[in-house]
């Protein structure tokens, strides 16, 4: 095990795993760039499955301590966090080609984020109803706070001024003051409110114990609007062009595509076994976890069609290393 | 398709369409990243208990310790078999300790202090999920070897606990059979572990499940010994002795559950070839025979004596 000094930056890594850092950084220059894998975070299966992305096969299954689930680049794009709540841990691998690079010990992560000035990594602690927002560098706590129950997911405004979070056991939305680190408002939100995505200067959050997304002012937690997609509406992405939106119906077994203007539903995916998180490969492709059926759909969105790649127990959280190709801002799960 | 992929995608489809929607229905949705672990829980309590009667009811067959004009006392134990494995008390079980334990562990991580797990104790282990899982075993199954003998320790404990050893016909079917306050105890004895050890990773639930099998089987009413392995897994007759008769009450012996190592260390083993009757002759009637409310309700009452005299004296 690494410290958690470090685990999550490069330069103190280098002098702690020599050997491992070496070879991360004479990767790009001495050698073929590797090939796109995907790593699949198996919430029930404690591991995390690597598949190569070309052959569709499952190539390793990592281990971690319990529940892996969502993940986070760190700033550099040198290492992928990906949390294990129950396990109190972060684990971190390279990127580009799954290799394990240690764990810090970190109560309860689930959903978790750069903020994009890259200051601090903020964590939902969902079973222990905590938002913490930890020194980036450090990995210190620097302000925890118990906003309602259940924090699970969220995102912050570009510029690094505010942090939003759905606390799912309490039906509402808290912002926090990035400056200030003091909380700016929580307000009602909708039955179990989910996925949290910053969309064009106003919020889009997931009903969950709903069948849609409200877009909701950033300002003061007012909701502008409503917007049905399915049943068990869980989480929200849009795609590398910003041209779609994507929310994965975790009761209703679809996916809907919105338009990014309007909000109107542009067609629904027939995705069955409780889809989860998503990513989209270079030729626009959906990888879709889905949660029931252990597997990964690689949908095709012109058809609807997909293949399936098994995976472990409860597929959750999806990294597609592609993503590593673009040049934004990566930092959250967000593609 | 194995056979544990195929469990999961059973109660997964059991959670989207029969308990997601009614969590969606009653705006429970809280809930909805758990209720798979409770389809799972009972879609494997469930292949536990047909698993058990396919092995052992044949064997009861065959090879009888006993023969009983009539099974109706069995029927009890039926009952607490699936209340425990596939019913209700599994998932408020999952429900009422995942709030303690969540209860407890926030209030820890707030003093900065984050509950270790038996991977973290032992570094080595991480990445060896099988050796760990065994480890898991060992440990919890000393934990049970103490709460057992225990139970047989004290007055009141064992008024509870009678309720277990009351059974005249005891058969595979009689491992669940326990007062509801002794599973509270146990509830909270393996909670203390716990906190200390951590709650083993569950990527092995046919592992555990056979576990769950050892423990039936060392109910059953077979004439059957495990020969050259008697002294590494429990068997049929091992228990049995713990059950006779002789045995009920504060001096006992064979408290193991799965493995027979505890018993052999601390000195309580008994490997006599013999196959006793089983039951405990001071437990009222109704414990024996009676219902399972009337069995409750005479624990309970029971219980409440020992205390009171206790106290009196």
């Amino acid at each position: 095990m690494i410290t958690r000094r470090t685990a999550l930056s490069l330069p103190l890594a280098l002098a702690a795993a020599p050997a491992a850092a070496q070879t991360m950084l004479a990767a790009p220059a001495a050698a073929p760039a590797p090939a796109p894998i995907a790593l699949v975070m198996n919430s029930g299966g404690a591991s995390v499955s690597v598949i190569d992305m070309t052959s569709r096969q499952v190539i390793n299954t990592l281990p971690t301590y319990r529940e892996p689930s969502h993940w986070a680049l760190t700033p550099d794009k040198r290492e992928i966090l990906i949390s294990d709540a129950s396990g109190n841990a972060l684990f971190a691998f390279n990127p580009h080609t799954a290799k394990p690079l240690g764990h810090v010990r970190i109560a309860d992560p689930y959903q978790l984020g750069y903020t994009p000035d890259h200051r601090y990594l903020a964590v939902n602690a969902l079973r222990l109803d905590h938002v913490d927002f930890y020194d980036a560098t450090t990995l210190k706590l620097v302000k925890r706070f118990n906003p309602g129950k259940k924090p699970s997911h969220l995102d912050f405004s570009p510029n690094s001024r505010w942090s939003f979070h759905s606390l799912q056991g309490s039906n509402a939305l808290a912002s926090f003051d990035l400056t200030s680190l003091k909380m700016r408002w929580r307000v009602p939100i909708g039955n179990t409110p989910a996925g949290v995505l910053w969309h064009r200067g106003r919020l889009l959050v997931c009903i969950m114990g709903g069948n849609g997304i409200v877009e909701v002012d950033p300002r003061n937690g007012r909701i502008l609007r409503g917007q049905a997609t399915g049943r068990g509406a869980h989480n929200i992405f849009y795609d590398e062009a910003g041209q779609r939106l994507y929310v994965s119906n975790r009761l209703g077994g679809t996916l809907s595509a919105l338009d990014p203007v309007t909000l109107q539903v542009q067609r629904n995916y027939r995705i069955p076994g409780g889809p989860d998180d998503i990513g989209i490969d270079p030729a626009g492709r959906i990888w879709i976890a889905r949660r029931f059926a252990e597997e990964v759909a690689v949908m095709d969105p012109a058809t609807g069609d997909y293949d399936t790649i098994p995976v472990g127990r409860s597929p959750h959280g999806i990294f597609l290393s592609t993503c590593l190709r673009q040049t934004g801002e990566i930092t959250a799960e967000r593609l | 398709m194995g056979l544990d992929r195929c469990f999961s995608i059973i109660a997964g489809a059991i959670d989207q369409h029969l308990i997601l929607p009614v969590l969606y229905r009653f705006g429970w949705m809280e809930w909805g990243d758990l209720s798979f672990n409770w389809a799972l829980v009972c879609v494997y309590g469930l292949f536990a208990v047909i698993l058990t009667y396919a092995v052992c009811w044949p064997l009861e067959a065959w090879r009888p310790v006993e023969h009983w004009p009539s099974r109706k006392a069995v029927l009890v134990d039926i009952f607490y078999t699936l209340l425990n494995r596939v019913g209700v008390i599994p998932v408020v079980t999952f429900l009422l300790f995942y709030q303690v334990q969540t209860d407890f562990t926030g209030q820890l991580v707030d003093m900065g202090f984050i509950p270790p797990t038996l991977e973290t104790l032992i570094p080595g282990l991480f990445g060896h999920p099988l050796i760990t899982f065994g480890l898991y075993a060992l440990i919890l199954d000393f934990a049970d070897y103490w709460r057992h003998r225990l139970s047989h320790s004290f007055r009141a404990w064992y008024a509870l606990h009678a309720l277990h050893h009351a059974q005249r016909q005891m058969s595979f079917w009689s491992d669940d059979r326990n007062h509801i306050l002794d599973d509270f105890i146990s509830f909270l004895w393996f909670f203390a572990v716990g906190l200390a050890i951590g709650i083993p990773p569950l990527q092995f639930p046919l592992l555990i499940l056979g576990l769950r099998f050892m423990e039936s089987l060392s109910h059953a009413n077979i004439r059957l010994s495990f020969g050259p392995f008697e002294r590494l897994l429990v068997s049929p007759r091992f228990h049995r002795l713990h059950h006779a008769k002789r045995a009920a009450g504060r001096h006992s012996c064979n408290y193991g559950a799965v493995f027979p190592f505890w018993d052999m260390i601390f000195r309580t083993a008994d490997f006599s070839a013999v196959w006793l009757p089983t039951g405990d002759a001071k437990a009222p009637e109704a414990l024996a025979t009676g219902s399972y409310l009337a069995q409750q309700l005479t624990g309970a009452k029971m219980f409440a004596a020992a205390l009171a005299r206790r106290r009196h004296t």
